[in-house]
């Protein structure tokens, strides 16, 4: 039949321009033009429709909350900066080059949309036109939430920190030793979202403790001194070489509304 | 979709313009089905942490309900939308590619089934049943697309942990959704609802059709159909008797014998008088004709049958035969006469015919030879005797002007006709004709 004959060379068509999409995808990151144009599409759509949803959830909508949100990221922001000023300011000072910094500036913005079931991202209201750049941190009230990996004019995605793609670095709150901090499978599950590996084979792990973000050069894409969450399981396993765990979030990544997005100074 | 046999010819309008917004809704939906996903479903905090796929749905739906070509279209727009859209969790063209196909495969599948299952109807259990295989199939492969690009995010342990949860979430809401789209899909269907008005439209397009088809394919339907080459009045009118005589094989060989003045079979004798007396014209003189007549002098009507059917099963067969309408007229005219009165009265009317020539033919004027001459002498001009070169020997009050294809062929002439393959060739040329326009009915597939 005509129509048929027809409809495969159509359908045969859309198949090679779905794979020419994914090999220049493939080839640039998944940063090619057609997420900056499809965030020019969707993008304030889905601001739009973010800022409905959060109205019937009753968090975003209200100004005041979300001042009073943002003053509070500010805060942790700085708290985490002035933590890490007070306790070992030298030491990482001269490990990271970071003495010279005077805080930190937080943009705040709510979330407006969620991945599919396979990666944990966000996009957020806020964009480029914000001084939203890639890899810079993202926050709450809480603590740590993840990290931009996209940005378009009126939109980021945010990579969250239980993506099975995302790796923080660590330093434990109260022993120091640094390690690395993974997103599992396993976050859907309700249970502990996040597997920690410490570098150290001799470090002591125990339930409980406290874990910050260790930070990177330039705050990129994690600034230092951010909480994270606490250790709940220790896994370690016999004749391993490094002491794993299990690590439950401060912040609740199911629920997450307003938040802050450290933007260098 | 039960009353998609419903004929409503004249909802031409309304239909039309229901159709396009029909299709004017498919993307705002598919738009709509993105931003939900995206700023919505995925946010919901379901148990297991999985979400159901609504483009995916919807893609699968709206295939099912339509054909291939809009299932494929539908997917391609709908994945490439969430491709796109700002949480980049994937490489764009994935969901697109997957997406695609799984709408090209359902509307496929479905076209399949209710071409196997022999109705224009589509089961919407089995729309359902295909639209959630669909769905399952468009959720593995999106996961198999995963792995296969190396998806962090796309390991075995979330392929095992998402995929049932999300296949399950999707087979919940495969019946709500294919219920909303099959509704909407049903507004547009008053006009496939509006086919069997075009069906007498197109009939009357496949008589001149076929009426052309006939003029260019086979020279023998030529002078029936086309008034253009018969207007030479009376040698082309004979002269196909004159090859129908000449390619008889059982038929004529009894036929020469009885034109000879030779004893023979009277019912051989009684055929062969009329043959021969259509083929002979000028050339064979009336007492031959006549001594034919007289010889087959008790033609019963019943064995007159077979021989007068003879020629129109033999045009039927051979293609560089002769008109069928020419051979099929003055025999069963001649029938008809030679039923309607007995063997006696058909000789003595032939004689008196042959007898007081021309100008008596009326006091004959059931017998065959005499009607035709008649007709020639009160219609002398060739256009007249185009419009029923064939009828006018026995039924003259047919209107003249009446053309054999007015009212479209009849079944049993398209069922004579020469080749089944012939008329199928033609058949599939017309994109309007009557057969297509019913398979345009039954739902596009893969069925030829």
């Amino acid at each position: 039949m005509l129509g048929a004959r027809r409809t495969r060379s159509v359908l045969i068509t859309l198949l090679i321009v779905a794979i020419a999409l994914i090999t220049i995808d493939f080839r640039d990151g998944g940063t090619s033009g057609a997420h900056s144009i499809g965030g020019r599409i969707f993008g304030p759509v889905e601001r739009l429709t973010g800022d409905v949803t959060g109205w019937f959830r009753g968090g975003g909508g209200n100004a005041e909350i979300s001042a009073l949100q943002k003053q509070n990221d500010q805060l942790r922001a700085e708290l985490a900066q002035a933590q890490v000023s007070s306790q070992d300011a030298a030491q990482l000072g001269g490990l990271l080059h970071l003495t010279g910094q005077d805080g930190y500036k937080v943009v705040t913005a709510s979330v407006i949309a969620a991945g599919g079931a396979y990666s944990d991202t966000v996009t957020i209201s806020a964009g480029s036109s914000d001084g939203i750049a890639a890899n810079e941190t993202v926050l709450n009230g809480d603590g740590l939430v993840g990290t931009v990996i996209a940005t378009t004019l009126s939109t980021a995605t945010v990579q969250l920190a239980t993506d099975a793609g995302a790796t923080v670095g660590i330093r434990m709150a109260r022993s120091g030793q640094i390690g690395a901090l993974t997103g599992t499978a396993d976050s859907f599950s309700g249970g502990a979202p996040l597997r920690l590996t410490l570098f150290s084979a001799s470090a002591s792990l125990k339930p409980g403790d406290e874990l910050v973000t260790f930070g990177s050069v330039g705050g990129r894409p994690y600034v230092p001194g951010i909480p994270i969450g606490k250790v709940t399981k220790v896994t370690t396993e016999p004749g391993s070489l490094t002491p794993t765990a299990l690590v439950m979030p401060f912040a609740d990544f199911t629920g997450l509304g307003v938040l802050g997005v450290v933007v260098s100074k | 979709m039960s009353d998609r046999r419903v004929i409503k010819p004249f909802v031409g309008e309304r239909s039309a313009l229901r159709k396009t917004l029909v299709a004017a809704a498919l993307p705002v939906a598919l738009f709509a089905a993105v931003i939900v996903q995206l700023t919505v479903v995925n946010r919901l905090p379901l148990p297991g942490g999985d979400a159901p796929d609504l483009v995916l749905l919807l893609v699968t739906a709206v295939a099912v309900c339509s054909n291939a070509m809009t299932g494929a279209l539908t997917g391609f727009a709908g994945g490439l939308a969430i491709d796109i859209a700002p949480p980049v969790t994937h490489y764009a063209g994935e969901y697109a590619l997957v997406y695609c196909l799984a709408g090209y495969l359902a509307a496929s599948a479905v076209a399949a089934i209710s071409a196997a299952s022999g109705g224009a109807e589509r089961d919407p259990w089995v729309s359902v049943a295909v639209m959630a295989a669909a769905t399952a199939a468009g959720e593995a492969g999106k996961a198999a697309l995963g792995l296969l690009l190396s998806a962090p995010d796309v390991t075995d342990a979330a392929i095992k942990h998402v995929l049932p949860g999300a296949i399950l979430y999707d087979l919940l809401l495969t019946p709500v959704v294919y219920w909303l789209v099959a509704r909407v899909a049903r507004l547009a269907q008053p006009a496939s609802e509006r086919a069997p008005a075009p069906v007498f439209i197109d009939a009357r397009r496949l008589a001149s059709v076929f009426r052309s088809a006939s003029a260019g394919a086979a020279p023998n339907l030529r002078l029936a159909g086309t008034g253009a080459k018969f207007s030479d009045d009376r040698p082309p009118r004979r002269e196909p008797n004159l090859r129908l005589a000449g390619k008889k094989s059982n038929s004529f060989a009894r036929t020469v014998p009885g034109t000879t003045n030779s004893a023979h079979l009277p019912l051989a004798g009684g055929r062969a008088t009329k043959l021969n007396f259509a083929h002979s014209g000028p050339s064979v003189r009336p007492g031959y004709r006549t001594g034919g007549s007289a010889l087959g002098a008790g033609p019963l009507p019943a064995g007159i049958a077979r021989p007068g059917r003879t020629p129109k099963l033999n045009f039927a067969a051979d293609k560089s035969a002769i008109a069928p309408r020419r051979v099929k007229s003055p025999g069963k005219g001649w029938l008809r006469a030679a039923g309607a009165r007995s063997g006696a009265s058909i000789r003595a009317g032939t004689e008196t015919g042959i007898k007081t020539g021309r100008g008596k033919a009326a006091a004959s004027g059931r017998s065959p030879s005499a009607g035709w001459l008649r007709t020639d002498q009160h219609r002398p001009v060739a256009p007249a005797r185009r419009a029923a070169p064939g009828k006018g020997w026995l039924r003259p009050a047919r209107p003249p002007r009446a053309n054999w294809y007015s009212n479209g062929p009849s079944s049993s002439w398209i069922r004579r006709s020469r080749s089944q393959a012939r008329w199928r060739t033609r058949r599939r040329s017309l994109s309007g004709s009557l057969l297509s326009t019913v398979r345009d009915l039954l739902p596009t597939g893969d069925r030829r």
